[in-house]
């Protein structure tokens, strides 16, 4: 594999701006994503990191701006196309977000029911494959609300890979599990970034992770609510020219 | 009023004071005494007299603080010490907490924030206009999220009839076993009792004209006629439409609806589908058994306590009911109430927010909203029907 910096973008932003209603959370974002790599979208509470990313899993319409996974643009293509483009996709939600009527299994097999031709024994087998993948075999009959905080975001990782997405959105992957589990989850995303080749998206605060996870990153400031720089973490630690950016990598160390 | 400010004078002599103001010339010390603790009462009257001491000495520019006779003290003294401050730098005076323990220093630092009391919105000609304006804009988002939901539901529907949609039978079979044969028995039990109470008030009227077979008459067309539908549907209302709200309004607060809408599945056809489609699937059934279940309370009535036979109160119900068409029209009725349970319901967890108390409010609205639409489709049926002469 050739280094990620010579990689074509798989996903571009240009000038976006996100608000609700009249309040305005980010404006003028523009920034790519190399395909296959890691790309943490970073910045202290409240800067918009969720915002960003529900407008670009298609959950939230922004206010200007386009979004463009290859060729394709997201908010101007008409609602079957934007269907197509959000299929390649897989998302995981801060807490998992499982569908607490269904167990495991039929978490992740309800995507490859609504978009495969595959049998259901095939369905089972794939299933059972992915929940394999992320070290939960054996729970395929397990109720969401029967797991802990950590399975229960391997579970939402097995189901938002179901359908082999190219780019995969991950919010908060760090957030209310203790540092071992947050770690066995790095290491899983890191796995399956170098054997199958996805491209990460993750949204995150948890420096330790970043660190271990990112081969670029964003920050987004909530005072001037826009991306004040693009660049791998390990950069922006040495050489960025902003305080606040050092400062935050450095947990305030640095003044 | 005034007995209270005498009794709020004794409790003020009665109980230790924490606070005591000593004035020299310019100056005034304060000093903070005894113990100061959240569960203390005198403490509250420890800024009344505060106050006090501020409107009797205009004149005093400079206050110093003192522990020297303080004991214990919690966050009381804090919340004190922040309300003189804020006295203090409103009337540009000095505020003095040099004498006071380190520990209560700092924790007034960090408290410095804090404003206290929260400035009352004004009511202005501009702020009403304001006020009005984002209602109705509100309103008409509401009107339109309604009339978009109704519209995606049609043509869900529509695409479900000919075979094109994504919900699932599975699905459908579920909800067809929650909300119809789970809901046999509460059905059997009001529309028995609903039936067994008709002939009985009946029977009494009726009486007095000597025509107490009519109690037949009477209990048939009004169970198959209106309250069987009517029964179903309330109970229906209560079970399954507050089932559906809280259903998918905890979906919603788990992100769940979200990540269905990522996955590119509607939550329309998904969710809101199934439930509806088996509602009115279930719903016409089971006013048909609460028909039958409700004219047997009144053969009961009419032969344990009446002493009919059972052949005649029978052969007095098959007159009474005339054509098929009695029938039909409760059903009709009730297919109506089916679909306003399950779209109120839905739309009620669908549009509700994400927290908790959202929640309990769209539960609660959905039953609501759903057994006053039930009772005004029912009256205007009734009104329909007189009209056009299908009574």
């Amino acid at each position: 594999m050739t280094k990620v910096s010579n990689q074509p973008a798989v996903l571009r932003v240009e000038n976006l701006n996100l608000s609700y209603g009249d309040y305005e959370v980010l404006s003028e974002v523009t920034f790519e994503v190399k395909d296959g790599s890691c790309l943490v979208v970073m910045g202290g509470s409240g800067c918009g990191k969720s915002t960003l990313l529900k407008s670009l899993v298609g959950l939230l319409e922004p206010a200007g701006g386009d979004i463009f996974f290859g060729s394709n643009n997201l908010w101007s293509s008409s609602l079957k196309e934007r269907e197509a483009v959000l299929r390649g996709f897989g998302v995981l939600f801060q807490g998992g977000a499982l569908w607490s009527s269904m167990n495991l299994i039929e978490n992740v097999s309800l995507p490859l029911e609504t978009y495969t031709e595959l049998s259901d024994p095939e369905i089972a087998l794939v299933a059972e494959y992915k929940l394999g993948l992320v070290g939960l075999s054996g729970y395929e009959e397990f109720y969401p609300s029967q797991l802990s905080g950590g399975m229960k975001k391997r579970a939402g990782l097995a189901r938002a890979m179901a359908l082999d997405p190219k780019i995969l959105f991950f919010d908060e992957p760090s957030a209310g599990l203790d540092p071992l589990s947050s770690r066995r989850l790095d290491d899983l995303i890191n796995e399956l970034k170098e054997s199958l080749g996805i491209t990460f998206v993750v949204v995150s605060h948890e420096l330790a992770s970043i660190f271990e996870i990112a081969d670029d990153s964003i920050f987004l400031d909530s005072k001037t609510k826009t991306l004040l720089e693009q660049a791998s973490p390990t950069w922006l630690l040495e050489n960025s020219d902003h305080d606040h950016v050092r400062s935050f990598l450095s947990r305030g160390s640095f003044t | 009023m005034s007995d209270n400010a005498s009794l709020i004078k004794k409790q003020e002599e009665a109980s230790p004071r924490c606070v005591r103001l000593q004035r020299e010339d310019d100056d005034c010390l304060v000093f903070l005494q005894g113990n100061w603790s959240l569960e203390s009462a005198e403490v509250r009257f420890a800024h009344a007299e505060w106050k006090r001491f501020l409107t009797a000495n205009p004149t005093v520019s400079s206050f110093r603080f003192s522990a020297i006779e303080l004991k214990e003290w919690d966050s009381a003294i804090i919340v004190f010490l922040n309300q003189c401050r804020h006295d203090l730098t409103e009337l540009n005076k000095d505020f003095d907490t040099s004498h006071l323990p380190r520990g209560i220093v700092r924790l007034l630092s960090l408290s410095l924030g804090i404003r206290p009391g929260k400035p009352r919105s004004e009511f202005t000609l501009n702020s009403s206009i304001d006020y009005l304006e984002t209602e109705i804009v509100q309103f008409r988002d509401r009107v339109l999220g309604v009339a978009a939901f109704f519209g995606e539901w049609i043509s869900g529907f529509v695409s479900a009839l000919i075979g094109r949609s994504g919900m699932r039978v599975r699905d459908l079979f579920g909800v067809c076993r929650s909300c119809g044969a789970s809901a046999l028995p509460i059905v059997t039990l009001i529309s028995f009792l609903t039936g067994l109470t008709m002939a009985f008030v009946g029977s009494v009227q009726l009486e007095k004209f000597n025509a107490k077979i009519y109690v037949a008459d009477l209990v048939c067309l009004a169970m198959v006629r209106e309250m069987g539908a009517l029964m179903v549907a309330i109970v229906m209302a209560g079970r399954t439409g507050a089932a559906f709200a809280a259903e998918l309004g905890s979906m919603k607060l788990n992100e769940e609806i979200d990540s269905l809408r990522t996955f590119g599945i509607s939550p329309m056809q998904f969710l809101v589908l199934p439930r509806t489609m088996g509602l009115l699937l279930m719903i016409p059934l089971l006013t048909l058994y609460a028909d039958v279940v409700g004219i047997l309370g009144g053969l009961t009535v009419g032969t344990q306590v009446m002493g009919f036979s059972v052949m005649h109160y029978f052969e007095q119900t098959q007159t009474a009911l005339g054509g098929i068409w009695e029938v039909y029209s409760g059903l009709v009725k009730s297919l109506v109430f089916g679909l306003i349970i399950g779209l109120v319901g839905c739309y009620k967890g669908l549009a509700s927010g994400k927290d908790s108390a959202s929640l309990g409010r769209s539960v609660t609205s959905a039953v609501v909203t759903s057994v006053t639409l039930i009772v005004v489709a029912d009256a205007l049926f009734e009104i329909a029907f007189s009209y056009l002469d299908l009574r």
